[in-house]
């Protein structure tokens, strides 16, 4: 495990597979989103308007995803020490935050021709606007703690809130919710192939963009670091010459 | 010594999650009533509201119970949950996929009647997603095709 | 009285929001991965 520890050695895998991953997910995702506008079948009850489905349903996930990432890499980093986890965990927090919102914003657009309001109070709208509110603050200390030289509180609070995940999961069975209950479980489907398959492909597309922009993130995050490094040794070195 | 002082950070932040976790779930726990969007049909029955305070109501509009009363506009039908049923008057526009035996969120009050008057009406739909083309076919046509494309 | 409203306006809306959301975000971060290592490689040669 400490392998990956190696910044270099990440760097030299991530140097190919961030392209790839991106160039890849915008393929699935692209292909899939046109099939979705253009190609799948009208619901039966719904009509035209279950097609935001495939934009909803993946940023749901990616958004979830998402803080279980951080969760896990918290976990790593405050457990092991992983240099690297730290780093996983930071990166993790913007595209969270982006599908996240999108996924809000794509429930919105789908309430209002499907029940007939924008927003309701109800158990899954509020955990998944909780969520959001949460990567928000989880940027802000990351932010706050990244200049003082310190992660452990981020790293506790990415843990803390992945309480909310379950809860997110969960709030359409043990409430009562406008939000009807998940189509698709290990082995089940209450969703036709037609819908199904260009979801499952759109999903897989989105996750690609998103460990995409996670590597470019943590790229961006080491080279920042070692920059810094480089500079204050320089910046020493002169000194002791003078 | 360095490993133990990782087993024990482990089993630190391991106690700390259980913790966390047990918490939420006890509050989830103590919500389950609050949380909850609407009443089902058999709680108001079991316990109706005031007459006056705002409560939403949902269910399954039960097929054949919609009806437009005289004046063309208001419309009435049932809502059921299986166990009871609470009739619900509506005048003004209903959303577009409001139809019988699908489900609604009703917002109003419990009328002295034992109606319940809505001031807004709110669309649920389930977790099926089902084809136009295939809604017409017969239960059996509709699985075969299913089964052919899978 | 229905309510009828056209879904294809909805419709487009979330997938433009969708691809130009992550268009941003993936240009944005690519981007800024590309200053930050430039800046890297910069602080080496000096």
């Amino acid at each position: 495990m400490h392998g990956f520890a190696n910044p270099a050695r990440f760097l030299r895998i991530a140097r190919w597979l961030t392209p790839l991953l991106l160039l890849s997910g915008i393929v699935l995702s692209a292909g899939s989103l046109a099939w979705g506008l253009w190609r799948a079948p009208a619901e039966s009850l719904q009509g035209e308007t279950v097609r935001i489905l495939f934009i909803h349903v993946p940023t749901a996930w990616l958004g979830m995803a998402g803080w279980s990432a951080i969760a896990v890499a918290s976990l790593v980093e405050l457990v092991w020490r992983h240099p690297l986890a730290g780093i996983a965990a930071r990166a993790s927090a913007l595209p969270g935050a982006v599908y996240t919102a999108m996924c809000l914003i794509s429930g919105s657009l789908w309430g209002r021709p499907a029940w007939g309001t924008w927003w309701v109070w109800d158990g899954r709208l509020t955990s998944m606007l909780v969520l959001l509110f949460l990567y928000f603050g989880y940027m802000a200390l990351a932010q706050a703690s990244e200049n003082a030289g310190q992660s452990r509180v981020a790293a506790i609070f990415g843990l803390v809130g992945a309480v909310n995940i379950p809860i997110i999961h969960y709030s359409v069975l043990w409430w009562n919710s406008l939000h009807q209950p998940p189509s698709i479980s290990v082995g089940n489907s209450a969703m036709a192939p037609d819908f199904l398959i260009p979801l499952l492909v759109a999903t897989v597309g989105f996750s690609l963009i998103f460990g995409g922009v996670v590597l470019t993130r943590m790229r961006t995050i080491l080279a920042d670091a070692q920059a810094e490094a480089r500079l204050r040794r320089k910046a020493q070195a002169t000194e002791g010459q003078a | 010594m360095a490993v133990k002082a990782k087993h024990q950070r482990l089993v630190l932040v391991v106690i700390a999650l259980v913790a966390i976790l047990g918490a939420g779930a006890l509050a989830a726990w103590a919500l389950r009533s609050q949380a909850s969007y609407f009443y089902v049909p058999s709680e108001i029955a079991a316990k109706p509201p005031e007459p006056d305070r705002a409560v939403r109501l949902g269910g399954m509009v039960e097929r054949g119970s919609l009806k437009t009363e005289a004046d063309g506009v208001t419309i009435a039908f049932v809502v059921g949950d299986g166990k009871a049923r609470v009739p619900v008057r509506f005048k003004g526009i209903t959303p577009s996929l409001f139809v019988e035996g699908s489900g609604v969120v009703a917002e109003g009050r419990m009328g002295a009647d034992g109606t319940f008057n809505a001031d807004n009406l709110l669309a649920k739909h389930d977790e099926r997603y089902v084809p136009r083309e295939m809604k017409d076919m017969t239960a059996a046509q509709a699985r075969e095709t299913v089964k052919e494309t899978q | 009285m229905r309510e009828t409203l056209d879904p294809w306006l909805f419709i487009y809306v979330s997938y433009a929001m969708g691809v130009i959301g992550t268009a941003l975000m993936v240009g944005w971060s690519w981007l800024g991965m590309k200053a930050a290592e430039a800046r890297r490689d910069r602080s080496r040669e000096r």
